[in-house]
């Protein structure tokens, strides 16, 4: 269900009436961290189940009104009943959020399709890090864990520093328990098209000024099956057996915990957490070329994980501390992270490797990639309510350590750290108007560790010297500072409300983009950085229109984008040799860029039960300057859209809440695009969703069932993964998950 | 369907679903088979001879470059590109295959290029079905590939 919906049908027309004038005069004075500070006393117990629901329309309410940004909030509710194989495959349906989809259980974040580096995630207060590095690294985060999402659409770098540059996805976890006791909840689920089993169950307990709760999470799932009994990877027919995308199966095993004390004015809470997974690659497309498969072997089972296969482990332990006195809010986050990467694979020989792997060699012949992060993070702020202003004064800081590991090589080690400063202003001039202002100011530095191949560039290798043994990277450092603005007003008058932003943006190049250098082993070419990459610069206009009236809920937000250097993978003409099998060259480059676009969602309530929905989006990107001059940028989302229609009867004492909704989705075909990338054709889908809380033996447990893609129609993604090799998404999956509070 | 999707793109108000005007190339370059293209399809190459690859490359607006990849089909994968129906070998374990991979530049400003290279087969490898692989680049950046199946006595 979308926030819209939930808005609408949960609330009646006369506790809008009460509600708006008290979102105008108390609460909206405050900001959502002192908001969330003070409710948490109300809050999560399903016994205040109606203070809550006020409690949560007063929030996403106020965050929309009070955030001149364009922004959404996205809470449990919404992620229970779209649940996918992975958070932002749950998030798919917000207007404005795509995704590049790695097989079932993996994907990251398109936000008005801008991704990889450009849309930063922040989990529980601290930059999660660790996704950017490849179209094939999914997002490591337990969306079980996730309680609501608040999605920035449009620059927010003045907030959240560098990689903000297109968005970011800020992912919070539940309010600490508001009562003495003890509960929990358990959620188990199963789904059809990969075999999908998997559940999350957490405990919790306060006592007093003290609370603890942990949370365990995890799944198995199988090859995923695809509507077809064949693709062609590039040149290659590929057979599959049954429709499976052979070896895409995989296993996740996440757990996280807390401890926190609440007193009246200091609180702290200390949240340790991990995220294991481990899941296949499709055998037939990854090495120097699709072939030599064992057939035979990976299809004996559906459900082991065989080479190639990735296994991420992300750790993270953040401490946040926060004191209230008087006007002034002061909030630390103290952050540690590991994302521990391994991509596994058979050693494949090419240009001057030695055809037999050595084995004096420190990795097994297996290990083809490992790259190991740690980042330590400081967050600070310090937030003044004074009468009509509401100043925030903040300071971060980050230092990154990477290592890299394996006998193949596309990334060097490096370290970098950063530090930023920034202020906002949120000033309400009067009960209408209220106008933000933000500057911020970052410092980077980068350092890249040199790297030698292994083996020697000679035909025989007996007679190699130490020059043969070439450096693939020369160490080299760089620094960027970067001063970014952004300006902002709300105006709610009534039932519309309008909003608009202008801002400056900036991202710092990453390592992959200063400096990679060799064979990206799932699309056969060959990449290489440029030392001399520009931090990338962005200007964005955001407006919004917002009506609530009624039985009518309209949100229009439309961007103008401008960037001055934005980087990119350019696929030239040049054919590698040395490192890249004959394969084709791409080059990191930056180029100017405009973009526009809007979303709109229209929800109308037709009756009690009845209601329809109308969710679009379009984005137009073009390269302005540079070698893809007029062409569009990689990834581009086509215009799509949903129609939806929902009904809820009123419930019996066995079925309480019952929902019943179809989503309509028509994706428009994709003809803007850009070397390597293929016309995408459009394609229409329908989903199911049915839900309801059940009365078994006096104890409530939601149930939900989703048949996603109900036709089983054959489509392609174009913003997957696996688009550039045919192969078409997911068939038809029913899924159902039930749910138990106690 | 049809009513549906207008529907959507009228509801963008400003933002039009309609054409892209925009003069970009889409076109992929070509490997055009003439009768001086060498090797063809289940063509027959003799260990310890010399052979000329020839053949023609197009584009619509300007050629970037070509690479020649020749590996063992030992394991009989497929190409799209050509119906493998050469009497393929039985299937086979790799003893010292032949790999070659070897890149080349097109002069600047080329809409057409007669593509040649000598190849020298060695002498020691093993014979049996091989894939010889032909990609070619144009200035954008696409790229075309073009399998054949060839046989080494």
């Amino acid at each position: 269900m979308n926030l819209f919906s939930f808005l609408f049908l949960t609330v009646s027309q006369s506790i809008w009436g009460l509600l708006i004038p008290v979102a105008t005069t108390d609460f909206h004075s405050h900001s959502k961290d002192v908001t969330e500070y003070m409710l948490s006393t109300t809050d999560t117990l399903p016994k205040t189940q109606e203070l809550q629901e006020v409690v949560v329309i007063d929030q996403a309410e106020m965050i929309r009104r009070e955030e001149s940004n364009a922004i959404e909030l996205v809470k449990q509710d919404f992620i229970r009943e779209n649940r996918g194989g992975s958070l932002m495959k749950s998030l798919e349906r917000v207007p404005g959020v795509n995704l590049i989809g790695i097989g079932s259980g993996a994907s990251k974040p398109l936000i008005r399709g801008l991704g990889f580096n450009q849309v930063l995630v922040v989990e529980n207060g601290i930059k999660h890090e660790g996704q950017q590095w490849g179209a094939d690294h999914g997002l490591e985060v337990d969306q079980y864990a996730a309680d609501q999402i608040v999605i920035v659409k449009g620059p927010a770098s003045f907030k959240y520093g560098s990689d903000a540059i297109a968005g970011a996805i800020d992912i919070r976890e539940k309010l600490a328990p508001s009562e003495d006791g003890v509960g929990g909840s358990v959620e188990v689920g199963a789904r059809s098209n990969n075999a999908w089993y998997g559940g999350s169950a957490n405990l919790f307990a306060r006592k007093g000024k003290w609370f603890a709760e942990g949370r365990l999470t995890l799944a198995d799932y199988g090859d995923f099956k695809v509507p077809t009994d064949s693709v062609f990877v590039y040149d290659f027919g590929v057979a599959l057996s049954d429709g499976h995308v052979r070896n895409s199966a995989g296993e996740e095993m996440d757990f996280s915990g807390r401890v926190g004390f609440l007193g009246d004015n200091f609180r702290n809470t200390l949240m340790i957490s991990r995220v294991h997974t481990k899941s296949g690659f499709f055998a037939n497309a990854h090495g120097l070329e699709p072939r030599q498969v064992d057939t035979e072997l990976h299809d004996q089972s559906n459900r082991d994980i065989l080479l190639p296969f990735q296994e991420v482990k992300h750790t993270k332990v953040i401490n946040r501390a926060s004191y209230a006195a008087g006007k002034n809010f002061i909030q630390m986050d103290l952050g540690y992270q590991r994302n521990d990467r391994e991509e596994w694979s058979q050693y494949v020989n090419h240009g001057y490797m030695p055809a037999i792997f050595p084995s004096e060699f420190p990795y097994p012949s297996t290990l083809e990639r490992a790259f190991d992060k740690e980042v330590f993070s400081l967050n600070l702020k310090d937030e003044l309510f004074l009468d009509r202003h509401e100043i925030s004064f903040g300071a971060s800081g980050e230092y990154q350590h990477n290592d890299i590991g394996g006998w193949g090589f596309l990334i060097p080690a490096f370290q970098q750290y950063s530090v930023g400063f920034y202020g906002i202003e949120k000033f309400t001039v009067n009960q209408l108007w209220k106008v933000t202002a933000a500057l911020r100011f970052d410092h980077s530095q980068i350092e890249v560790e040199a790297y030698q191949d292994w083996f020697p560039s000679v035909e025989d290798a007996s007679q190699a010297t130490a020059e043969d043994y070439l450096y693939r990277a020369e160490d080299f450092k760089r620094s960027f500072d970067s001063f970014v603005w952004s300006l902002g007003f709300n105006y709610s008058p009534g039932d519309l409300s309008f909003k608009g932003n202008v801002g400056t943006s900036f991202r710092m190049p990453i390592a992959k983009e200063l400096a990679a250098n060799g064979v990206n082993y799932h699309y056969f070419r060959y990449e290489r950085g440029n030392a001399d990459l520009d931090p990338e610069r962005s200007l964005q206009v955001d407006l919004g229109v917002d009506l609530s009236k009624e039985k009518w809920l309209v949100s229009f937000s439309p961007f103008v984008n401008y960037f001055s250097n934005y980087i990119y993978l350019n696929p030239t003409a040049e054919l590698d040799i040395l490192y890249g099998a004959g394969n084709q060259v791409f080059n990191y480059t930056q180029a100017e860029v405009f973009r526009y676009g809007a979303e709109l969602s229209v929800m109308h309530q037709l009756t009690d039960q009845w209601s329809i929905e109308l969710l679009g989006e379009y984005v137009y990107s073009e390269q302005m300057s540079g070698d893809k001059e007029g062409f569009t940028l990689p990834f581009s989302p086509p215009p799509s859209g949903i129609l939806n229609a929902t009904y809820k009867p009123i419930g019996g004492a066995v079925f309480e809440n019952p929902y019943f909704a179809v989503d309509f989705r028509v994706t428009e075909r994709q003809n803007n695009i850009v070397p390597p990338e293929k016309v995408t054709p459009g394609y229409q889908l329908v989903h199911l969703r049915a839900g309801s809380s059940i009365s078994v033996l006096g104890q409530a447990i939601q149930t939900d069932l989703q048949i996603q893609n109900l036709f089983n129609t054959r489509y392609l993604n174009h913003t997957s993964f696996y688009r550039l090799i045919n192969l078409p998404e997911a068939g038809r999956n029913i899924s159902l998950s039930l749910s138990y509070q106690f | 369907m049809k009513k549906i999707t207008s529907f959507l793109c009228l509801s963008f108000l400003l933002f039009s679903c309609g054409e892209d005007e925009n003069p970009i190339d889409l076109e992929y370059p070509e490997i055009v088979v003439t009768e001086n293209s060498f090797p063809l399809q289940c063509s027959v190459l003799q260990r310890g001879s010399t052979v000329e690859f020839k053949a023609l490359f197009a584009d619509n607006v300007e050629l970037g470059g070509f690479s020649l990849d020749i590996h063992h089909n030992f394991d009989h994968h497929t190409h799209s590109t050509e119906v493998s129906d050469c009497n393929e070998d039985p299937v086979k374990a790799p003893v010292n295959p032949w790999l070659l991979i070897q890149t080349y530049t097109i002069p600047e400003g080329m809409t057409e290029y007669e593509g040649a290279a000598e190849i020298e087969v060695p002498e020691d490898i093993d014979p049996g079905d091989y894939h010889f692989l032909i990609r070619v680049t144009d200035q954008e950046g696409w790229q075309t590939l073009h399998g054949l199946s060839i046989k080494i006595e």
